[in-house]
């Protein structure tokens, strides 16, 4: 087992940590899939209002391989097809039938899996429409089939505020876990499982590669990677997370399309904080019933993820949704106050003294503002990226200097964007440029 | 606070759109903002942000600066009191000082308000919280007894040819308030130098200020021939290292005192506003170079060489500078290693002016000047030698 040590990065203190129980959400009445909150794939629709589905059926395919197929995450009617700005597919309703049907596909034994070959296997994945929960450093997009990586990845733990706790939606699944690893070793590339240096889980232990130490991002793939990597070669892995390997072992031992998922609820607002066993695609209003206007909520994690409102649903990778208060308050002298209560990176607050968590609010406090150098972001880059450089290099086009600081390393964690007095949305310039940069590439 | 938000609320009609008074818009915000922190949400991820702003950054700044400025009034006025045979009892002391300084404070906030106003409103774009620093430090580097139109014409010309011709804050290669200081020394030589500008004297009848002679410890004058060193000639002055390290004695407003820019420093460096390796980096700087000239002194004629590296510490305004101008973020190198050759070369180039060029005494504003241009070149290097351990990934 290797130890890896990330030194930089940041834990928030952030108040509304979920508890670990597991408790169980109600059956939806409707499901959705959101084509949108898929990075870099341009989807073609297969189906139509009032098509009826099953759990299992093609929704829509992808353009620039047609192979990559988008499964239904419920049984019943296509009810709605909403189109967001410039007719990007926003999100797919399905209406759920009280008994729902599957559609088939292939049961594997272990005996089979063994004498897989790759490219089969990526052809049950793709047609099982499991493909999409692998991704690829360092774009983090869909893996693409064609490219070998050099390494694959399963990453247990996420201190981003907030992910389910590996110890909850691994417990008693080491069977199913350890089927998908012989899945994913089929690709004939060494498949690393990272785990955080604490986690003790039993059955676990033998099948954990790396075990990681640091703050928030540490856990990332692409931190890990960054941290072990001997050449430039090693750059291109892929990576999936440990609640999605599940999802593909159980594809292939049940010949269902998996859509069980469980997702956490947090944050201070959070009425019923704690993780559920639910599925893809649920209403974001099951979740959180009533959400009030002096409240925001996010799906994927405070730093990366995105806004949500009680009519979205939950995408297909995000298994969090996160509640705080809505930083829309003005505040009298704001910047001259002592902040005993305002947590902050930087030593200017009488916060430094507090132990207790924060309960932090969506509020940029403060204006945004020419950088100043202060080099914040750079002290706390985890993958030591220049950012206040790097943006400045983006700023003039010189996209050849951006990559040679270590744009691609950047595994967009938010802390640059974080942790700026100038209130600069660092993260979100260097994201676009990876994305144009790719997009390039293709 | 529901009272001032509706102040606010009522008057920002005039600002905005075709209102009348549009142009001011920055000042609007700026006023608005100084009194309603604003509740501005975050659009895109990360979500939650830090409490940290710049407005709050440079406050801790203006709040470093309080000590030297404070006694710098109250100094002002010591001196003024006594060459003027006034009473020097605290209450007449501090009213004869606040009656120096603050119209110098009080022009070159204005006047470099209008332009910051000005270069706001045209590029439309908030007016910067980098202001409030540059217009108090600025003064600060005067010699009280200055004509108040120089303070309006030197803090004019750092404002806009130190900072606003490079596109404004952030972009600024040099430190505004030492560019305006610079201009001013050079274009105003016997305002800025000399015997006769460090201690302002107020006439009581015309209430005109006006200056008279008070020596500084760095142009005491020092006779060679005699075999005198420079520490007799400034003892024979009066100035006593425990004299200069407090500063009761004629010089710039805010930077005679080593001991209030040391309670500064302090500040800045505790809650992380300003760099420790630039200030370290800088003392570490004057104090070498001050021995290796010590060592090779020998028999010169410059007695300068020989004098003891603390004095060089504690006189003139190095310790003000290093700790207050040498540190400003944007003309400083970013990267932090090449922070202490930054600093060290600050350090070593004043004594090196000072012992050589008694023509600039204040060797550390040429000092810093000259090294602002070096921060982009000591950053490229050290960002060159960074990016070749990086694995590359592209
Ligand atoms: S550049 Fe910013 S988003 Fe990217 S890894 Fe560094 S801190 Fe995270
Ligand atoms: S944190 Fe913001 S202001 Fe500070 S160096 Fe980075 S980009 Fe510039």
């Amino acid at each position: 087992m290797i130890s890896v040590n990330v030194t930089k990065g940041y834990d928030l203190a952030i108040s509304g940590k979920p508890s670990s129980k597991l408790k169980i959400l109600k059956k939806p009445d409707r499901v959705a899939f959101l084509p949108e909150r898929i990075p870099f794939i341009i989807p073609r629709l297969l189906v139509k209002v009032d098509d009826p589905v099953k759990i299992g059926s093609v929704l829509f395919e992808d353009k620039q391989n047609t192979d990559l197929k988008f499964l239904s995450p419920g049984s019943g009617r296509v009810s709605e097809i909403n189109f967001g700005p410039r007719r990007v597919i926003r999100e797919i309703v399905i209406e759920l039938e009280k008994q729902e049907q599957y559609a088939d596909f292939r049961k594997m034994t272990d005996l089979e899996i063994r004498t897989l070959e790759k490219e089969s296997l990526i052809k049950i994945l793709m047609q099982g429409g499991v493909w999409p929960l692998i991704r690829e450093l360092p774009f983090r997009g869909i893996a693409d089939p064609k490219i070998q990586p050099e390494s694959i990845w399963v990453a247990l733990g996420n201190q981003e505020p907030f992910q389910p706790f590996p110890e909850v939606y691994l417990k008693g699944r080491e069977a199913l876990f350890s089927f998908g690893l012989k899945i994913l070793k089929r690709f004939g590339v060494p498949v690393n499982v990272s785990a955080p240096d604490h986690l003790r889980l039993q059955g676990y232990d033998i099948m954990i590669t790396h075990r990681v130490r640091g703050h928030y991002p540490a856990h990332d793939p692409g931190v890990i990677l960054y941290k072990t990597k001997k050449s430039a070669a090693e750059n291109i892995g892929w990576y999936i997370t440990g609640q999605d390997l599940l999802a593909i072992a159980s594809l292939m031992k049940n010949g269902h399309y998996p859509i069980e998922r469980i997702a956490v609820m947090a944050g201070s607002r959070a009425q019923n904080s704690g993780h559920y066993q639910t599925r893809v695609g649920v209403p974001v209003a099951d979740m959180i019933p009533g959400l009030s206007s002096d409240e925001s909520c996010f799906a994927g994690g405070l730093l990366t993820g995105y806004e949500v409102n009680s009519t979205s649903f939950m995408g297909l990778y995000e298994t969090a949704l996160t509640c705080i208060p809505k930083g829309d308050q003005r505040e009298l002298f704001g910047f001259l106050r002592p902040g005993f209560g305002k947590p902050s990176f930087s030593r200017t607050f009488l916060s430094r003294f507090r132990k207790k968590p924060f309960d932090m609010d969506s509020g940029m406090h403060g204006e945004q503002r020419a950088c100043v150098n202060c080099g914040s972001c750079t002290k706390i880059c985890p993958v030591d990226i220049l950012p206040q450089y790097t943006i400045k290099c983006l700023g003039a086009d010189a996209i050849e200097e951006a990559l040679a600081h270590g744009l691609l390393d950047c595994v967009e964690c938010g802390l640059c964007s974080y942790v700026c007095p100038s209130k600069i949305e660092i993260r979100e310039t260097l994201q676009k440029a990876r994305y144009e940069y790719h997009k390039e590439q293709r | 606070m529901k009272i001032i938000q509706t102040i606010f609320d009522s008057q920002r009609k005039h600002f905005e759109g075709s209102g009348k008074l549009r142009v001011l818009k920055p000042l609007f915000e700026a006023t608005e903002t100084f009194f309603l922190f604003p509740g501005i949400t975050a659009g895109s991820g990360p979500f939650v942000r830090d409490s940290l702003d710049l407005k709050r950054f440079m406050s801790f700044v203006i709040l470093a600066l309080m000590p030297p400025f404070l006694f710098g009034i109250y100094n002002t006025g010591l001196q003024s009191c006594r060459v003027s045979g006034l009473p020097v009892d605290p209450i007449s002391v501090i009213t004869q000082g606040l009656w120096i300084v603050m119209p110098l404070v009080m022009v070159s906030y204005g006047v470099g308000f209008f332009w910051e106003l000005l270069f706001a409103s045209i590029r439309k774009h908030p007016i910067s919280e980098g202001f409030l620093v540059t217009g108090l430090l600025f003064p600060m580097t005067l010699p009280p007894a200055i004509p108040l139109w120089q303070v309006a014409v030197g803090i004019s010309f750092g404002v806009v040819i130190g900072k606003e011709v490079f596109g404004g804050t952030g972009r600024n290669i040099f430190n505004p308030a030492l560019v305006g200081r610079a201009f001013l020394f050079f274009a105003y030589p016997t305002k800025m130098s000399g015997d006769a500008v460090w201690v302002a004297v107020i006439d009581p009848v015309r209430k005109a200020a006006d200056a008279i002679s008070g020596a500084t410890p760095l142009a005491c004058p020092v006779s060679s021939e005699t075999g005198e060193t420079v520490v007799m000639a400034l003892e024979k002055a009066g100035y006593t290292l425990s004299r200069l390290f407090w500063g009761l004695y004629p010089g710039s407003i805010g930077g005679t005192s080593a001991f209030y820019c040391l309670i500064g420093a302090v500040i800045l460096i505790l809650v992380g506003v300003a760099s420790y390796r630039i200030i370290l980096g800088g003392i570490l700087g004057l104090l070498g170079t001050g021995l290796v000239l010590n060592i090779v002194a020998g028999s010169s004629a410059n007695a300068w060489l020989a004098l003891p590296p603390v004095y060089h510490l504690i006189m003139g305004g190095f310790a003000f500078g290093i700790v207050y101008m040498a540190t400003d973020p944007v003309s400083a190198p970013g990267m932090e290693n090449v922070k202490w050759v930054y600093g060290f070369l600050i350090g070593a180039l004043t004594v090196l002016i000072r012992v050589f060029n008694p023509a600039y005494p204040e060797g550390v504003m040429m000092a810093i000047l000259f090294m602002n241009i070096f921060s982009p070149l000591l950053d490229y290097i050290e960002i060159g030698l960074r990016l070749k351990k990086r694995i590359s990934n592209v």
